[in-house]
């Protein structure tokens, strides 16, 4: 047996974030104790309709969101407890609305700072109603073996070592939270564990006091004994003791209570909770109370540190007497399931990944490019085309590498507003499209037909070096197996009209003094083909891809470097678009061939 | 519970249509001659003069001057405005307007759980104080509002008749209204006099504890709240208020000058029975803490900070209960980051650590705290097997 919450109780949350926090530990509960979860909904206006998805074992259950408690208790007429997780501020109207639900027989607010007005209306209108209303600031309530509401009894693990997967015969009632679970693991630790610990809230008046929990504990047969943890200030603890003197009640009561050392204090300094304020004339300090309740025939231990032994005897007694037995702890209890990480890092599984990689590491204080930290490479002096050969090619290049690549990124940059790339950012710019998904636009031209030659330029250039192949040899395996050579051949670039971008990179890289076998291919390609006919020149894809086969590029990469440079030109497009505050275009009809059928009849649809 | 100075205290009464005095507040001499050139009750009658600053014993530390004219009043400001009292020093001072009497009552509104009580004496000043007797009450339940019926009750049983009567019942009704729609705690007038000039009531004097959580829905509640030490805070606590004013969950911090035991425990409930352990054993606290409800690891780094600065301290309590969902790893992160900082600052030398705690990643926590020892601290660390106060039973036998 347990009070106020036990295996019946079905709980709505009315809250957010904190809300499904609690929700969470209230699934592990349930899951210890091999019960269904007893959250059924959340009321949260701004999350209205959608839900909120609680992990139980190694599952996920979703609970859903509603507007209202009406709406919750209408779809869920089980429910017959509320947990209030609002902001203090809108509290008081959360608290009524649950209060007011003919469902729900119990509320407790977790709410800190509420108004100590609401929270005697909210007291008020329960006790009118029949009905408890819990807190505010209660940590929650916990019935071993039974229940858990709000995040009372702590982390999974505290929830075994303090023994809450079955009963005891401790009730605690508490108005700190933070002790809540100290007092619940004494009683597991010196007695047999508790039926149900409440956490009543710090507040000068909370809705329900202890003389409230007392009678229910007194007709609780399960519970034989009470604990209270109290505080100066207020009265409830005197009003304890006078319930408890008035006659021979069936619990015993041990009670603790805090603020003695408002005597050493200077004058007028007082600290805790909004509850700990002493009355006039020492009325609600520390010693009045403890007086009273001893005087009612209460245990009161001197200190906190004395309550685990009073608690001992009061068991040992019960023990002696037949009252209570020794429990029998069950053989075997849940584990609750462990995070991937966390078994991974217990060496406990081992899990296939799903990719691989050999380029950068994120997981350290900074990225890593093929090992070698980001900051460092940048305090040494290294620069982008070093991190284009790290992550491409996993190796540091030359200084000269890396100034064939810097040049051949500037080369190709951009080429003007016309080209297929260039025309479809602009266009894209022009329908108000964003910047990736029109440098995406721009992007996509690249292919066979404009700037996409540059690998397949590259591999053949390869292959023939690779086979000592002549140029006639490789003109004729062209034509045999591929058709026209990539590399070779300009719209508009001529033998007499050359492109400016391939006589200043072969000049450049020919005046290093390297080895350039694919560039001298190519070159003597060019020779060839532009006699046939004079645009089938060596161009500017094909220059590049000769150059970084040189220099030892793999050719799958090579398309890359086009792609990146003018994705430069692209951004820069988009920017000038966006700046000009340019307007939408569309083609002028003589801009079009119209070479479709003439208007005409439609058929009926057969 | 949020304490109000008696100028924000009688603005709120006047605005529920009790009488008060004429009044201003001001900061400097200045001011006073500039509001005496345009008030006319300034130039015609007489004046008194207070120190407007939550200090207790005005009248003997001198802070009070009566029967003023405006020139008195004036020299009584320049000479109140700028004294130290203690940590107080006298910033404000409030003029008010004498009212000549001759009787003086009592009135009060408290809360109490049920509700709230009126309290009425028809006796005033100190002589309530010795004739608590005299005091007579009217129990209003939560949401009930006075009758006229029970009010005039009350100031029957309390001894007022005939027209006074009715005065008072008004004066109590008006109280209990202002009490319940500002959200007060406590509100008390003593004396309330009869102004000789018309006969009618006046509040001369007001205590104002506000319900410092209901601000929300107060926007007229433009003025500070003032210590509930008897003292201002000091530039630390200040620095912690601030902090706290900003975070998730809280961290608190009051000084005791004096003591050697610094407390640096979680948790509400714990700290004070940590403070009672301290006392009980004989030990002299140095301070009062505590950090709960999650705070951030930076939030409690400060909080160290200001433990590890107090002056003479000998050990220092980090204790806590077995936690509900205030992670132990990462609070305890910013107590040794506070540690660090402070003996890289020559501080927390011979001064012993006491810790012992439980909850969520507890043994991360506490094995980091061990670890301290290896970096020179003196430190102690137990678990959730050693009962919450014993590391103060240890701390303090030790000496």
């Amino acid at each position: 047996m347990s009070i106020l919450a036990n295996k019946d109780t079905r709980v709505v949350i009315q809250g957010g974030q904190a809300g499904v926090n609690a929700a969470r530990r209230m699934a592990e509960f349930c899951y210890l104790i091999k019960k269904p979860l007893n959250v059924e909904a959340f009321v949260y206006p701004p999350d209205e309709g959608k839900t909120n998805e609680i992990p139980y074992g190694s599952g996920l259950i979703a609970i859903p969101v509603y507007k209202t408690i009406a709406e919750a208790t209408k779809n869920h007429p089980m429910i017959n407890t509320s947990l209030v997780y609002i902001g203090a501020d809108r509290a008081m109207k959360g608290g009524m609305e649950a209060l007011d639900d003919s469902h729900i027989k119990v509320v407790s607010m977790i709410t800190e700072g509420v108004p100590e007005k609401d929270a005697k209306i909210l007291g008020a209108h329960a006790r009118k109603l029949g009905k408890v209303f819990n807190g505010p600031s209660s940590i929650g309530i916990i019935s071993a073996g039974a229940c858990r509401l709000g995040v009372i009894g702590g982390a999974f693990d505290n929830l075994v070592l303090s023994k809450l997967y079955r009963e005891g015969s401790f009730g605690v009632i508490t108005k700190s939270g933070g002790l809540s679970n100290e007092i619940i693991w004494i009683c597991s630790q010196f007695a047999d564990g508790i039926t149900t610990a409440i956490g009543i809230g710090g507040d000068a008046y909370p809705g329900t006091d202890y003389v409230s929990y007392l009678e229910m504990f007194e007709n609780d047969p399960q519970t034989k004994t009470v604990v209270i943890v109290g505080e100066m200030g207020g009265d409830l603890e005197e009003r304890a003791a006078e319930w408890y003197g008035a006659k021979k009640r069936r619990v015993k009561l041990i009670a603790v209570v805090s603020g003695f050392c408002q005597e050493s204090l200077p004058k007028g300094m007082k600290f805790g909770h909004a509850g700990a304020k002493e009355g006039m004339k020492g009325e609600g300090s520390a010693r009045s109370k403890s007086d009273a309740l001893k005087k009612a025939g209460a245990i009161v231990p001197p200190t906190f540190g004395a309550l685990g032994p009073a608690i001992k005897d009061a068991y040992q007694e019960l023990l002696n007497s037949g009252q209570v037995k020794e429990p029998v702890e069950p053989a075997l209890l849940p584990k609750l399931p462990k995070s991937v990480e966390e078994a991974m890092k217990a060496d406990e599984v081992m899990v296939a990944p799903l990719i691989r990689t050999t380029i950068s590491d994120d997981r350290g204080e900074e990225p890593c490019y093929d090992g070698y930290p980001a900051s460092e490479l940048i305090n040494m002096g290294y620069e982008i085309p070093h991190v284009i050969g790290l992550l491409w090619d996993k190796r540091l290049i030359s200084k000269q590498e890396a100034e064939i690549i810097k040049r051949i990124m500037m080369l190709s940059a951009d080429h003007g507003p016309c080209v297929s790339g260039a025309y479809a950012t602009i266009l894209a710019a022009c329908a108000g499209i964003g910047l990736s998904q029109s440098v995406a636009a721009g992007l996509i031209m690249i292919g066979p037909r404009f700037g996409g030659a540059v690998t397949d330029a590259g591999r053949f250039f390869k292959y023939a070096v690779d086979n000592h192949m002549s140029v006639d040899e490789f003109l004729a395996y062209m034509k045999k197996n591929h058709g026209p050579v990539p590399g070779i051949g300009h719209r508009v670039k001529s033998l007499r009209n050359p492109d400016k971008r391939v006589k200043e990179l072969v000049g450049y890289v020919k005046s290093l003094n390297i080895k350039t076998p694919c560039l001298d291919f190519a070159l003597e390609v060019e020779e060839i083909t532009s006699v046939k006919k004079d645009n089938l020149i060596l161009n500017v894809d094909g220059t590049m891809a000769a150059v970084l086969v040189d220099i030892g590029f793999p050719v799958d990469s090579l398309n890359g470097f086009f792609i990146l440079s003018r994705t430069i030109g692209l951004i820069g497009h988009w920017v000038d678009q966006k700046r000009q505050d340019s307007r939408l275009i569309r083609l002028f009809d003589y801009l079009v061939n119209y070479a479709a059928p003439k208007r005409r009849e439609v058929p009926p649809l057969k | 519970m949020a304490k109000v100075l008696e100028g924000p205290g009688m603005g709120l009464m006047k605005k529920w249509g009790i009488h008060v005095p004429n009044y201003v507040v001001v900061t400097s001499v200045d001011d006073l001659a500039k509001l005496g050139l345009a008030n006319e009750w300034m130039k015609e009658t007489k004046l008194v003069a207070k120190a407007h600053e939550a200090l207790g014993s005005r009248f003997k530390l001198g802070l009070v001057k009566v029967g003023l004219d405006l020139n008195g009043a004036v020299a009584a400001t320049k000479e109140m405005i700028g004294r130290q009292v203690g940590s107080i020093t006298v910033t404000q001072v409030i003029v008010s307007e004498m009212i000549p009497h001759k009787d003086e009552y009592y009135c009060a509104v408290k809360s109490t759980r049920e509700g709230s009580e009126i309290l009425v004496a028809n006796c005033g000043g100190i002589e309530v104080e010795s004739n608590w007797d005299r005091v007579k009450r009217l129990t209003l339940d939560i949401g009930q509002s006075h009758t006229p019926e029970g009010l005039e009750k009350l100031v029957k049983d309390a001894g007022f008749t005939g027209p006074l009567a009715n005065k008072m019942a008004d004066f109590a009704g008006k109280m209990f209204t202002c009490f319940d729609s500002e959200d007060a705690q406590y509100l008390e007038v003593n004396p309330v006099v009869t102004r000789e000039t018309d006969g009618e009531l006046v509040a001369l004097d007001a205590v104002t504890l506000l319900d410092g959580d209901a601000k929300f829905r107060h926007p007229d509640w433009n003025f500070p709240f003032a210590a509930e030490f008897g003292r201002a805070y000091s530039r630390d606590e200040m620095e912690v208020m601030a902090v706290d004013s900003k975070i998730k969950g809280s961290v608190k911090f009051i000084e005791i000058p004096g003591g050697d035991t610094a407390m640096l425990p979680a948790g509400g409930g714990a700290s004070i029975y940590y403070s009672d352990a301290v006392v009980a054993r004989g030990g002299k606290l140095a301070n009062y803490a505590e950090y709960s409800g999650d705070p951030p690891d930076w939030a409690v780094e400060v909080l160290t900070e200001k433990v590890c600065s107090l002056p003479g301290i000998k050990n220092i309590i980090v204790g806590g209960a077995i936690a509900n969902f205030t992670d132990v790893k990462k609070t305890f992160g910013g107590i040794i980051n506070g540690f660090r900082k402070s003996k890289s600052e020559g501080k927390l030398k011979g001064v012993k650590i006491w810790v012992r705690r439980g909850g969520p990643r507890e043994k991360e926590g506490l094995d980091a705290m061990r670890a301290l020892k290896d970096e020179g601290f003196d430190i102690h660390v137990f678990d959730r097997n050693t009962p919450l106060t014993d590391i103060v039973d240890k701390a303090l036998q030790k000496q």
